[in-house]
């Protein structure tokens, strides 16, 4: 009887769950999954958004046509770049000031206050400040001529491709250094005191402690901010549409300001933009899987 | 949870879902009978700043007054929102009735399929012929016209008197003293010369003024016109001007300062520019003269700008007809002449010579005279998309980044591509 009873509450529960969970899945799967779907249907049709238009059945010309174009694949050699350089420095910048403020007894909370800042701004209010800064005319060409006098003209921070790119990257980790010290900090109160205490009474001094006992409780942490700025770097768009409009000739577009580009510049190259979109989640897909096995296998 | 309460859970959620559903399709159904009042929707870009929608406000309440059966709803959309909403409205059907916009997007809407063609109504060419010419023919494609000239404007040669003054430089009176000029003048605290974008909207007029051109006269080709030695000539010397820091602009140089902050702060002392910057200059208080631009070897051919009214094939014919009664009152010499009062230059010929007119646009002589021989950019559907190439090879041939023959040689390859593929 009792058994009977207690299923029949699981039952009940599970119920309630699923109908707890309908809006929630409603709204992803008309927001998130049919947009998707619809994406991958785009990406094989010389998509028409005209009224009443018919789109033609192309196979996989789109994905060839952004494959072999080059100013997308200068988007995506760009994008590699943004996200090799910005995540391991926000990941390493964000764990080296958590680790600080973890060891702090007063103040912390200003200083977290002061590291979190930057990720609460706006993108594009942060982006407008980087961009009168570097600007030829900005804030810092002012200072090196007209104040140090080290350099004769102004200096073209935003000019050229890796230069922008640059100042773009430089942008990206000061704003997500913040969020990284936040998750980290989290994750280093979880690491219990003992450890720590055990370790010393054993001998270990402080870098050792990093390395033998703090890095891997937060291993986890680890993996997820890697996951996430993974997928936040190949969605770049704010800094390099502010900062340089992906100017000077397409030099420093990124794979979200070229979709945008051939989306609405170009008037509606739909089934180009989805297949170009569709090759960034694959490959933001195989990076994910990519991090999870080899973390796992270090585990092993 | 009893049945009663996830039966009455399902419900509202079915309700919720309906309701987002046909919230959505609601605006597509505009039947109305012939005597009930017509709403017509009506989306423009004219600036709220300058007072033109406080203008628009007045004209449509006289309208309204004068036809009781229409009532017309103005939405005013920013230049770059306008074009995307028409172009993610175009699957769905939810247009406007009446839409003033870019002479640029009337090619891009046409080939969306989207634009009825106006030049069907049976009094279009009474009034087309009260217009000017040569703003109408944006409105043409092939033998047919898809809108009307709203309004219009070219560019004219603005120059800062102060910075002139200062360096003893006279008033170029030829493109290439345009040039010597803007070389002159420049020095670490001055650019002479200022191209925001390097579109054909942007060095258009200097290739037509030396006698090239973009496109074969009939479209159907590249090669030999964009490609040409004149266009190279003229590419060549921009290059040249941007390689001693006397030529600057955001598209060849992201780090550049925009044109509007470089007139105000003095920086800049030449630009190829339309009415707007009349206003601007005289906003930040800046001693400026401006000409017609100066003549290349074969005149002074500038660019033509400005707007036209376009209506949509998803209005119903009641619609239809309201919108064309209002753009027609639009068009029409007095709402011409109070758009004037607040910037528009007219399109509205006995509007152009009105006293008020004049007096609202003090450069509006300067103006004219350049309109007489300015051109169109070619009215063609992949346009804006040719522009973009265009734009792209010419910022690489002045930023040195290509070989100026080399860069418009490809830009040429890449035209004729998209000509044949939309064949």
């Amino acid at each position: 009887m009792i058994s009977i009873a207690g299923k029949k509450t699981i039952r009940k529960i599970n119920w309630r769950v699923y109908i707890l969970l309908i809006p929630g899945l409603l709204f992803v799967s008309i927001f998130t999954f049919y947009p998707i779907a619809k994406m991958l249907i785009m990406s094989f049709f010389n998509w028409k958004i005209g009224y009443q238009q018919v789109s033609d059945f192309v196979g996989l010309d789109n994905y060839k046509n952004v494959l072999t174009d080059p100013i997308a694949r200068k988007a995506m050699v760009n994008t590699l770049v943004y996200a090799v350089v910005t995540v391991p420095l926000q990941i390493v910048f964000g764990l080296l000031i958590a680790v600080l403020i973890n060891g702090t007894k007063r103040f912390s909370v200003t200083f977290r206050l002061g590291y979190y800042l930057p990720v609460i701004t706006s993108w594009v209010v942060v982006a407008l400040l980087f961009k009168y800064i570097f600007s030829n005319q900005g804030l810092l060409n002012f200072f090196l001529s007209d104040i140090l006098h080290i350099v004769d003209g102004p200096v073209g921070w935003l000019s050229t491709r890796w230069s922008a790119l640059f100042i773009a990257m430089l942008l990206g980790i000061w704003k997500g250094i913040g969020w990284n010290m936040i998750i980290f900090l989290a994750a280093l109160q979880a690491v219990p005191k003992e450890y720590y205490e055990a370790s010393s009474i054993d001998g270990l001094n402080r870098r050792q402690q990093f390395f033998y006992i703090t890095l891997p409780s937060i291993r986890g942490t680890i993996l997820f901010a890697l996951v996430m700025l993974c997928i936040g770097a190949f969605n770049t768009y704010t800094p390099i549409a502010v900062l340089t409009g992906g100017n000077p000739a397409h030099e420093t577009e990124v794979v979200l300001t070229w979709m945008y580009f051939q989306t609405f510049n170009a008037t509606g190259k739909m089934g180009y933009s989805a297949a170009l979109s569709m090759i960034i989640a694959a490959t933001i897909i195989l990076i994910t899987i990519a991090i999870f096995i080899s973390l796992a296998r270090e585990e092993n | 949870m009893s049945k009663y309460k996830i039966v009455g859970f399902i419900s509202i959620i079915l309700i919720l879902v309906t309701s987002v559903l046909t919230g959505c399709s609601s605006n597509s159904s505009k039947e109305v009978s012939s005597n009930e009042l017509v709403t017509i929707e009506f989306w423009h870009n004219y600036d709220a700043g300058s007072g033109q929608v406080d203008i628009l406000d007045k004209l449509i309440n006289e309208f309204e007054t004068e036809n009781k059966d229409i009532k017309v709803k103005h939405v005013y959309l920013e230049w770059e929102a306008l074009k995307n909403n028409v172009v993610t409205g175009a699957a769905t059907g939810s247009l406007p009735d009446v839409l003033r916009g870019d002479i640029a997007f009337v090619p891009q809407f046409q080939s969306l399929n989207v634009l009825e063609e106006m030049g069907a109504l049976s009094d279009y060419i009474d009034v087309a012929s009260e217009v000017l010419e040569a703003p109408n023919s944006t409105a043409k494609m092939g033998d047919k016209y898809y809108a009307i000239a709203a309004n219009t404007n070219t560019k004219i040669l603005f120059y800062n008197k102060s910075i002139l003054k200062k360096t003893t430089a006279q008033v170029p009176k030829t493109l290439d003293e345009v040039w010597d000029t803007a070389q002159k003048v420049s020095d670490s605290k001055t650019i002479g010369m200022v191209e925001p974008w390097t579109g054909i909207w942007n060095v258009g007029p200097y290739i037509w003024s030396e006698g090239g051109d973009v496109l074969a006269p009939d479209y159907s080709t590249a090669d030999g016109y964009i490609n040409s030695p004149v266009a190279v000539k003229v590419i060549q010397k921009l290059a040249d001007l941007y390689k001693e820091k006397a030529l600057a602009g955001p598209s060849m140089d992201p780090g550049a300062v925009g044109d509007s902050d470089g007139w105000a702060s003095g920086l800049y002392a030449l630009q190829l520019d339309g009415p707007w910057r009349e206003k601007s200059n005289i906003e930040a208080g800046v001693d400026y003269g401006a000409i017609p631009l100066p003549a290349g070897s074969k005149g002074s051919i500038s660019v033509l700008g400005g707007e036209d009214f376009m209506m949509f094939k998803t209005s119903d014919d009641a619609h239809k007809k309201a919108a064309w009664k209002f753009i027609k009152f639009m068009t029409g010499k007095h709402a011409q002449v109070e758009m004037a009062k607040v910037g528009q230059m007219p399109v509205n010929k006995e509007a152009l010579t009105d006293s008020e007119a004049i007096k609202a646009i003090p450069l509006l002589p300067v103006f004219s005279e350049a309109l007489q021989t300015a051109k169109a950019r070619p009215v063609t559907p992949k346009w804006s998309e040719m522009e973009n190439i265009i734009a792209t090879k010419v910022a690489e041939a002045i930023t040195g980044k290509k070989e100026v023959q080399k860069a418009l040689d490809e830009a040429a390859a890449e035209i004729d591509k998209l000509i044949k593929e939309s064949n």
